[in-house]
């Protein structure tokens, strides 16, 4: 009996520490749908780019600690290029050119990585030398346990900035109203330049925290990207709660389908829970209908 | 086109040249990916270029058509030809399947739907080893024969190929003539005026799906049997960008356009060797400038350079057959009945309980401020929006329930505040639109259409300008262009919201003469305006709403002086102003 | 010198010539309304000011100097506020934060004077504080109105452009929010205002202008306006 626990909650944890990656890609996605109105097919890339970023410091000798700083502030200027090159000459097309840009994008990125890394995929080690925790008869992988911290201090991070700084107000105030925004006096370009900083971050940190569990490899955005928009969509297209939770749903999903219903088509329940959602329930879990006006 | 002849003769000379000249394998080979990739290309045409859907799907249905004939022919000991009819099948169905999620999505959702659809077949391939080989793939696949003769000699199937592209081409490149074509494309421009104009939408969004699958399939059954050897790799979510980038950069709404792009994305690699690994970066970083600078291809660039020379051609107007559009005007009943109608928006009572009826061949005009609730009523007439209470009944029919494709067919006409007409098809194409409606007593056959729609068009005094792109039209015109999108469609009923907004005073009064004119015909005409000379000229009878519900009704010269009318426009006289 | 000036200004609306021509100023202090029917332009005058819309032939001069070809973010910073139609207030923010926002373009406020401003506002609109931590989509038309005024009025502008203010709402609400109007003005910001309903903006305004189509057709006091047949005509169509 206690084994159904353990177990369980193994996977729950497991669940929790993978869903939070996705709930990280899918909140940096969502920040710039806000803004923006663009679907980002290259959010996971950010994490791609993250994990070999640490890669690139740690074999130049950095300290750990010091390579993830550095990552981070490549990742913030990446952010900043992606918004000149990618959205800023698409901002008043319609959302199809857009799209297919972001998918360039992504195509663009992942092979000058592999240009610059070769097709290997690389290693990576773990913040903390010890292996893992044992509590109760669970164990604990140490990578997970900080996954799910970092992930907790940026979902602080995000709150405080949203809803206690200006700065947060200007951003909402933004993708609320863009135009009203610019009437009030909020620099919109400057607005959305910081969005993408911010979401290349956050994508970047995700990349990060897993690549010691992931091995760092090219194709490792596209499918953590594809993930965290159905997160986004289970969760309520653009809603920001919705992404967090609908990343942290699919992750245990995809645990829990893995232990007791197939290991290699886990990736399908993803998929299969978008479909359902999309069918069923297209706004998702927080989302609010909308219709079109003549 | 005077060149027409050479460019069929060099068409049709192109798959026999390698019987004639030393063509290496390797370039057969290519040959043979370009034009089974190019039968792909062009399903993206129909869906995406001609219908505006987004399908990231393709090469799940190029799947279906390959992995048929591949298990078909070596597992099941199945003919070619017969696992390419099952391949076909397959696919049709699957894209079938897929076009009936648009009943629901649009947009983004739809191309996450696609995605995941894509997806989940990717894993199925790859994991479902018993049924499909996994990563293994299957090879061994063999050339069929035909009538006996062996395909196997690469020349031999380049042709047949070749032969299947090229009815593909002219089928795909026939197709926007047609009225589905038509019909698609007024879908893709804008969606609300097409169903509002006759066009079940949903019916041709499957359709579009199912076509670009069945097409898909075919390349991919031609394909397997060309390259002896497939596996899961080929048919992923990274092939079906591909297609996408192809189609795109060739030029998404044309034919020649797809089969342009396909060859250059597959040949270009081959010239761009020197760049070797970082030629797929530079394949990246294309897409995004295609997108930019060139958004509607290369054969677009192309057209827009011949239409910079090519005149305009001029109708000649003097042979056009006037307009029939005798509506009998016998019953006494009245030809449209409101009967307590509410529309509300979660707390906003937009239409507030409103009965009223409108009389046949009157013109029947609803005033109010704004925010009245006008233009929400002619919404709900419409089908736009779904009454939350109460009944509309048409010509004795009740026609609440009715989707506004449904009431289209009735012989309800609607024109928009802010016209929507389809932007990018021409005027005589986007009277066709209105012409090609269910139910209508004209007569079959491409010519008659064309036909109805220059009578229209004369009747409203814009057929000399039938060839011209309706954008470029000025607003007055194509407000115009508009009205006789609804005549063309034999309406006994036109819906007119703000039909004089942004007209100048001479094109009022061409309008009123205009609507005076549709009035002898016997057409009941409900109209929604501002401009309360052209009202007093034209309308029959006045309803005004304030606040979502009726405040006066009768003849204009009455309700324009009524007391509360005033107020509800003027404001009230303020009591103990500052 | 006035604060405002229009001189034959043409704008486009779309592809409409929604502007053919409009002239008008507006002195500092005053409140100046803008009459019409709906389509007369009177909101593309007031885009136009703000730059939202570029006129493509006249000028705009604010304080003797041309604004016409400035951008958006810019003119609140010259010191015009513009309340477009249809209140605009940022739905998923409070009311506190829709008004904090309107200091965007002054600067850094320190958070005293910053909390010191939101008080007054609330003097000036003793509704919106009871309501002060409820969302914006939950205001009724009339708290969304007053809160959209308020938000203007924070950047303390010079010029305050009024859109359509009374676009429905009840009568008692409009009446509240007129007498508003005044108080904005007894405390030195000139309005320019929208309106349709010609009566009620009549009540307040010093001054008042009456545009058909794109073009002023007449102008005056209030008493020369108030049963003026072109007026009536205006709204209503015809002559008597």
């Amino acid at each position: 009996m206690a084994d159904f626990w353990v177990t369980n909650f193994q996977v729950l944890f497991s669940g929790l520490a993978l869903g939070s990656i996705y709930a990280l890609v899918a909140l940096g996605f969502v920040l710039i749908i806000r803004a923006t109105n663009v679907v980002n097919f290259a959010q996971g890339d950010f994490a791609m780019l993250g994990g070999f970023a640490m890669v690139a410091f740690l074999s130049a000798g950095l300290p750990y600690w010091l390579a993830i700083v550095m990552s981070m502030i490549m990742m913030s200027l990446f952010g900043i290029i992606f918004n000149l090159g990618v959205y800023y000459p698409l901002r008043n097309r319609s959302f199809l050119p857009v799209i297919i840009s972001t998918l360039g994008a992504s195509i663009f990125m992942q092979n000058t990585v592999l240009y610059i890394f070769g097709p290997q995929p690389k290693p990576m080690q773990k913040v903390f030398a010890t292996d893992g925790i044992n509590v109760g008869g669970v164990f604990m992988d140490t990578q997970y346990l900080t996954i799910l911290g970092v992930t907790a201090i940026a979902l602080l991070f995000q709150y405080v900035l949203f809803e206690k700084t200006l700065l947060g107000k200007k951003l909402q105030a933004t993708s609320q109203d863009k135009d009203m925004a610019r009437l009030v006096g909020i620099p919109v370009a400057s607005m959305i330049a910081f969005t993408f900083c911010y979401s290349a971050a956050l994508g970047g940190i995700a990349g990060i925290l897993v690549s010691p569990v992931l091995f760092v490899s090219i194709g490792m955005g596209s499918i953590i990207a594809l993930k965290a928009f159905s997160a986004t969509i289970i969760g309520g297209f653009g809603d920001v709660t919705g992404a967090i939770v609908g990343g942290l749903l699919l992750g245990v999903v995809e645990a829990f389908g893995a232990q007791y219903i197939s290991v290699p088509y886990k990736d399908a329940f993803a998929f299969l829970l978008l479909f359902i959602f999309l069918l069923v329930r297209p706004q998702g879990i927080f989302g609010e209908k909308v219709s079109e006006k003549a | 086109m005077r060149r027409l002849p050479l460019f069929l003769l060099l068409a049709a000379l192109l798959p026999v040249l390698p019987y004639f000249i030393k063509v290496s394998p390797y370039a057969l080979n290519m040959l043979m990916q370009v034009s089974t990739y190019a039968v792909v290309v062009l399903g993206m045409t129909v869906v995406l270029g001609y219908t505006g859907q987004i399908s990231l799907a393709q090469a799940t249905f190029f799947g279906l058509g390959a992995y048929a004939v591949g298990l078909g022919t070596t597992d099941w000991g199945m003919s070619f030809w017969l696992s390419l009819a099952l391949g076909v099948a397959a696919a049709t169905l699957a894209g079938f399947i897929l076009g009936l999620t648009t009943l629901r999505l649009k947009g983004h959702y739809l191309a996450m739907i696609t995605i995941s659809f894509q997806q989940i077949f990717d894993l199925v391939l790859t994991n479902w080893i018993g049924f499909t080989h996994g990563p293994d793939g299957i090879a061994g696949i063999n050339r069929p024969s035909l009538f006996g003769l062996s395909l196997a000699d690469d020349r031999a199937y380049l042709l047949l190929c070749m032969a299947v592209l090229y009815a593909a081409i002219y089928f795909v490149w026939q197709l926007p003539q047609t009225e589905l074509g038509r019909a698609m494309r007024a879908v893709r421009e804008n969606e609300l005026a097409a169903e509002v104009t006759g066009i079940d939408s949903l019916k041709i969004k499957v359709i579009a799906f199912t076509m670009s699958a069945t097409l898909a399939g075919l390349g991919g059954a031609l394909y397997a049997a060309g390259f002896a050897y497939i596996s899961p790799d080929n048919f992923n979510f990274a092939r079906s960008i591909e297609f996408l980038t192809m189609v795109l950069l060739g030029g998404a709404q044309s034919a020649f356009g797809s089969a342009l792009g396909t060859s250059l994305l597959i040949l270009l690699p081959e010239w761009l060797r020197f760049l070797k690994e970082v030629y797929m970066a530079v394949y990246g970083l294309a897409v995004i400038l295609i997108m930019v600078f060139l958004p509607t291809g290369i054969w677009g660039l192309f057209v827009a350079w011949r239409a910079k020379y090519r005149k305009i051609g001029k109708i000649d107007t003097t042979n056009i057959e006037p307009l029939s559009i005798q509506i009998p005007v016998d019953k006494a009943a009245p030809i449209l009945v409101l009967d307590n109608l509410h529309k509300h928006f979660g707390g906003v009572r937009a239409v507030d309980g409103i009965s009223l009826e409108v009389s046949r061949g009157m013109i029947h005009a609803l005033i109010g401020p704004n925010g009245s609730g006008k233009t929400t009523i002619l919404n709900v007439l419409n089908g736009i929006y779904s009454a939350t209470e109460g009944s509309i009944v048409c010509d004795d029919v009740n026609i609440t329930q009715m989707k506004p494709h449904e009431r289209a067919a009735l012989g309800i006409g609607r024109t928009f505040q802010n016209i929507r007409l389809f932007p990018s098809l021409s005027v005589v194409e986007n009277v066709m639109v209105g012409a090609q409606r269910a139910n209508t007593p004209r007569e079959p056959g491409r010519a008659a259409l064309r036909t109805r729609a220059l009578s229209a068009l004369q009747f409203v005094g814009m057929a000399e300008e039938a060839e011209v792109i309706v954008q470029n039209l000025p607003y007055g015109h194509q407000r115009l262009v508009e009205i006789a999108r609804a005549l063309a469609g034999y309406p006994k009923f036109l819906l007119l919201d703000e039909p004089a907004a942004g007209l100048n005073q001479t094109e009022k009064k061409s309008l009123a003469t205009l609507l005076k004119k549709l009035k002898t015909h016997g057409i009941t005409i409900f109209l929604i305006e501002h401009d309360m000379s052209l009202i007093q000229e034209v309308s029959d009878r006045i309803t005004v709403l304030n606040f979502g519900k009726k405040i006066a009704e009768g003849e204009p010269a009455y309700v324009l002086r009524h007391p509360e009318v005033m107020a509800a426009y003027l404001g009230e006289t303020t009591h103990g102003a500052a | 010198m006035a604060l405002l000036e229009l001189r034959e200004v043409q704008s486009a609306y779309g592809k409409v010539q929604a502007l053919k021509g409009v002239s008008l100023e507006v002195q500092a202090g005053e409140v100046v309304t803008l009459l019409g029917a709906n389509g007369a332009g009177k909101s593309t005058t007031l885009r136009t000011i703000s730059a939202l819309v570029s006129p493509t032939h006249g000028d705009v001069l604010f304080d003797g100097k041309s604004i016409a070809h400035t951008k958006p973010e810019d003119i609140v910073k010259l010191g015009i506020a513009h309340v477009p139609e249809g209140r605009r207030i940022f739905p998923g923010l409070t009311v506190t934060e829709n008004i904090m926002i309107g200091t965007c373009a002054r600067g850094r406020l320190s958070r005293a004077q910053m909390n010191a401003e939101v008080e007054d506002m609330f003097e000036i609109f003793p509704d919106l504080k009871r309501l002060s931590t409820a969302l914006g989509w939950s205001l009724s038309g009339g708290q969304q109105q007053m809160l959209a005024v308020a938000r203007g009025l924070m950047s303390k502008p010079k010029l305050l452009l009024l859109d359509e203010p009374s676009l429905g709402l009840a009568p008692i609400i409009v009446q509240q929010l007129f007498a508003t109007i005044r108080t904005i003005r007894a405390r030195g910001t000139t309005v320019l205002l929208v309106e349709q309903n010609a009566h009620m903006a009549l009540s307040v305004a010093d001054r008042g202008y009456v545009m058909v189509t794109g073009s002023i057709t007449v102008q005056g006091t209030p008493e020369q306006l108030l049963n003026n047949e072109e007026v009536r005509a205006a709204y209503l169509g015809g002559h008597a």
